[in-house]
């Protein structure tokens, strides 16, 4: 018990000999120096305190060696690397005690190399191989994309491309080819099925009985919880696939799509195709950047109450909202068309706008979103607007189109959202327009919600 | 400067560093304590600096860029105050009903502390009968028959955990991010982000319902330490909507006008001397009074609204209550205002009254709020609003799978306890999934078992929807900056769609 203690500070007292020899080192390159000079008593002593912890890490590191969870092969090195430092810090001690320098300076240099190395290979051990090169952001920061995209989920093997992805970010750190704690490997498929020292962790189909499923459950304030507090946690997401995999029978060869799936599982495993389109990105804004738009025309605008602003901090794309300004004159008109190339959203509920404005609107180009409810916008007006070609999503609720309006649109393949409750179009048009627009959601409105008689009733106890 | 030169200035500071003695360095030390001290002081009131520099001249409530583009532009908040029964209307757990009337295993009562049952409760079955609704099956209950029929536009988040199980704290923990006073809500957070898309009318506007105010008292909806032009503006359901906005009998317009003017005047002067910029939210407070008095009393007016719209919602027009603030609350997000809070009390189902009872009350506050929040989802979808408004529907915290006894005894009505481990919130529009659950609870609804989340989690989310870092967001005050979800907070990014 207090061995297994003591052998927990080797990673801590393995820093004074990495900290004091180096010091002695540089003391010895700088006392040639006159300048430096006096530095020279302090060698010796430099040595020897350096040599003393050195040789108290060996001992503390052969014990934690003891715990068999370690490659062998780098321990191996690692274990005489750092014997070789404590003989030649105890060499580099007697040499400096006897001021011969020539042997001292061939022993610093030794020890310089022996130091890097081992140090190295000591984080190999602890942090997992090739740790050193690894980017910090790709696992710990946005855990949410630790699985990578996957083109089409239902096509995917499942223990390949997305099992194996997780424990390889989640686990290998500890249970791989270089640390075995508890015994336990992950990284191969002879490796997971074989178990750590306490036997098999994984039961096909038994996820209460697997114990890789019930460590991942655990409370994370529970000891045995893995992965271990303070390391990167599974999401959510990928706890649900864990089950998911364990509960159909932990296959190593078998596609999503030969596996059953619940309907959470059919959504997980679609958010993995997500992340390959990159979800996050929304269509409504262009990939490509802008120039800014001219600050005296956005002043000028904001005279006459416009809200306008940039769709975001880093962003020079703009949207409008007219809601305080009804009515437009000739400079709005002007100003607005001075920022034909960033406005991108527009709103301009209950406007009452001349033909010339319309045409205004119709040569901004670049809209994305165009909300025009309870406007006086008419089938006219609507016939210019088929020059916006990258509209996505147009809101014409509460005004005096028709269908026969609203057709002339339809060479417009980017509309996705066409909003035409309480207009002139009536349900006989509705197929028409489907096919018309076949990408497009167009939402009709007149939802009801039906009086129920419950509604109003006040349910109370029977009188006794 | 010539070699010369230097070389006495350097000998002039070689001779001042030798007098600086141990007195000096302490003497200098409390004027440089001071100094710091005070710089800590006036950290609290640089929000003006840091944000605009010539922020006297501009509004505090213009419209700002969000950190990326968000989805949402707009979020209503529906707290249901008192805290609704998870079980009797999202979390269907038949195996809960089998063990109804036994008593609870001590395994759920150990080292739990409940507000107000003692001793070994009985456990108590769904008091309502569940069926699957809509292409995501989700399970809604037969108190809700109108809900059931928009449950393909929700996202459920079944698995919702909180640390407070007194309804004040926990109020203000899932609004201002901490269960003490003195932080700012979110409603205030998102105003202080992003300004108003409307000058006329407030950023921040909050409705009551049910007779009373939540128990944390209007703390949820204050600005904590920013300046209080962001914090939230109650309006009223009867009467005048905002008190002493009308101009006296006698006084017109123009004569406003130029007191307000003559009035911000004067507090510019005194900006420009003191620098508090409590005289900022003071003139901009003002100027929006002014300009209120025209637009406030036509929005907050819903006699104007159709037949068609007043049968959906089931408003009362002229009376106080639910239905008309939640038409009240589409009328002013379609006019630009950011964030609608309600609340609505009466939740709170001990079953030591009727009308806290889970059989009556409880059903009774279902009956009048379930059309109206269901004609809310519709309304704004017909308008084309649903995708750009976020709704949040919740309570503080949830409800024990117990029949609660209060002190021991039996109550006279069915109630069940407040509940931290798992309760139900839902968000629809606003870039979340349609038609999607998130989170699961154990056989009986006593503790989650996965998807868990927490208030700091929902704000995290709400403001991520609108377009913000909630790490980003923040307000330096006593000397660091401070932000609603404090150290913690997740965006759940899995029912974002």
């Amino acid at each position: 018990m207090i061995i297994t203690v003591i052998s927990h500070f080797h990673p801590v007292l393995v820093h004074l000999p990495i900290g004091i020899l180096l010091l002695a080192i540089l003391f010895h390159g700088l006392s040639s120096k006159e300048k430096y000079a006096t530095l020279a008593p302090a060698i010796p002593i430099a040595y020897l305190v350096g040599s003393l912890t050195a040789i108290l890490s060996c001992i503390t590191g052969y014990l934690l060696s003891g715990t068999g969870e370690y490659d062998e092969t780098t321990l191996n090195l690692h274990r005489w690397m750092g014997i070789l430092v404590a003989f030649c810090s105890a060499a580099g001690y007697l040499f400096a005690r006897n001021k011969n320098g020539l042997q001292l300076k061939y022993v610093s240099i030794v020890l310089l190399v022996l130091l890097t190395v081992t140090g190295h290979l000591g984080g190999t051990l602890t942090h997992g191989e090739g740790y050193l090169w690894k980017t910090v952001s790709a696992d710990t920061k946005d855990s949410t994309v630790a699985i990578k995209p996957i083109a089409n989920a239902q096509e995917a093997v499942v223990y390949k491309e997305i099992i194996q992805p997780m424990l390889q970010t989640k686990c290998y750190n500890c249970h791989a080819a270089t640390k075995q704690k508890g015994g336990l490997r992950l990284d191969t498929q002879d490796w997971i099925l074989k178990g750590g020292k306490n036997g098999k962790v994984l039961v096909a189909g038994n996820i209460d009985s697997s114990e890789v499923y019930k460590r991942i459950i655990l409370d994370p304030v529970e000891e045995k919880h893995m992965p271990p507090k303070g390391k990167p946690q599974l999401t959510e997401q990928e706890r649900l696939l864990m089950q998911w995999w364990i509960a159909t029978g932990t296959d190593f060869t078998k596609k999503s799509k030969d596996l059953q799936q619940t309907p959470a599982i059919k959504s997980a495993l679609s958010s993995l195709e997500k992340l390959a389109t990159v979800a996050t990105k929304r269509t409504d804004v262009p990939e490509t950047t802008v120039s800014k738009a001219n600050e005296s025309t956005l002043d000028a605008l904001r005279k006459y109450s416009v809200t306008i602003l940039n769709i975001s901090d880093n962003s020079n794309w703009l949207s409008a909202n007219f809601v305080n300004c009804k009515k437009w004159n000739s400079d709005i008109e002007k100003q607005i068309s001075g920022l034909k190339d960033q406005l991108i959203w527009l709103k301009i509920p209950n406007a009452q706008l001349e033909t010339s404005s319309w045409k205004t609107i119709a040569g901004l180009t670049n809209l994305r979103r165009l909300s025009a409810e309870h406007s006086n916008i008419t089938d006219q007006d609507l016939k210019q607007l088929n020059g916006l070609s990258q509209l996505q999503y147009i809101n014409l609720v509460d005004t005096k189109i028709t269908a026969m309006g609203l057709q002339q649109l339809k060479g417009n393949n980017n509309l996705t959202n066409i909003y035409i409750g309480r207009t002139g179009i009536h349900t006989q048009d509705y197929t028409m327009l489907k096919t018309a627009f076949p990408k497009a959601v167009i939402d009709t409105g007149s939802y009801a919600v039906p009086f129920l008689a419950t509604d109003t009733q006040q349910l109370h106890p029977k009188a006794k | 400067m010539s070699r010369d030169h230097q070389r006495i200035i350097q000998e002039a500071n070689a001779l001042y560093m030798q007098q600086q003695t141990r007195r000096h360095f302490f003497k200098d030390c409390v004027t440089g304590m001071g100094a710091m001290a005070f710089g800590s002081v006036l950290g609290g009131c640089d929000w003006l600096a840091s944000k605009d520099a010539n922020s006297i001249h501009s509004n505090p409530l213009m419209a700002h860029a969000p950190h990326f583009a968000g989805k949402a532009k707009s979020v209503i908040y529906l707290h249901m105050a008192g805290a609704p029964s998870q079980l009797e209307l999202f979390d269907f757990k038949p195996d809960l009903m089998k063990l109804d009337g036994q008593d609870c295993p001590q395994s759920l009562l150990e080292g739990k502390k409940f507000a107000f049952i003692r001793g070994v409760p009985k456990m108590m079955g769904p008091q309502a009968t569940f069926k699957q609704y809509g292409e995501s099956r989700a399970w809604i209950s037969d108190h809700l028959p109108h809900l059931s029929t928009v449950a393909d536009e929700i996202s459920f988040l079944k698995a919702v955990q909180t640390d407070q199980f007194n309804h004040g704290p926990a109020q203000l923990l899932m609004h201002t991010g901490t269960p003490r006073l003195g932080r700012p809500s979110i409603g205030s957070w998102v105003t202080y982000g992003l300004g108003s898309e409307n000058n006329n009318l407030p950023g921040f506007v909050v409705l009551t319902s049910g007779g009373k105010n939540p128990d944390a008292g209007k703390s949820v909806w204050g600005n904590g330490f920013l300046p209080s032009v962001y914090q939230g503006v109650q309006c009223r359901t009867e009467g005048d909507p905002v008190l002493f906005l009308k101009d006296p009998a006698g006084m017109d317009r123009d004569l406003r006008k130029a007191s307000i003017d003559a009035i911000n005047e004067a507090n510019k002067l005194t900006y420009e001397e003191y620098q508090d910029p409590e005289t900022v939210s003071r003139i901009a407070q003002y100027e929006m009074a002014y300009r209120m008095q025209i637009e406030v009393p036509e929005t907050m007016n819903i006699n104007n609204e159709p037949a068609y719209i007043h049968e959906m919602y089931g408003t009362k027009p002229g009376q106080a209550c639910f239905a008309n603030n939640v038409l009240l609350a589409r009328k002013l997000v379609e006019k630009g205002v950011r964030f609608v809070q309600l609340f609505d009390w009466g939740w709170d189902s001990h079953g030591t009254e009727e009308n806290l009872a889970i059989d009556f009350g409880f059903v009774n506050k279902c009956r009048a709020t379930d059309k109206p929040i269901t004609a809310l989802l519709l309304d704004l979808k017909q308008r084309g609003l649903l995708d750009e408004t976020l709704v949040v529907w919740g309570g503080e915290f949830g409800r024990t799978p117990m029949l609660e006894n209060r002190d021991g005894k039996k109550n006279p009505f069915k109630g069940r306890d407040h509940h931290t481990e798992a309760f139900t919130m839902w968000m629809a529009g606003g870039g979340i999934k349609k038609g999607f659950s998130f989170g699961e609870t154990d056989e009986i609804g006593y503790s989650a078992i996965s998807g868990k989340v927490t208030p700091h989690d929902i704000q995290a989310t709400i403001l991520n929807q609108l377009g913000f870092d909630h790490e980003k967001l923040v307000f330096p005050f006593q000397g660091r900056s401070f932000r609603l979800t404090d150290v913690h907070g997740k965006v759940i990014n899995e029912i974002v769609a």
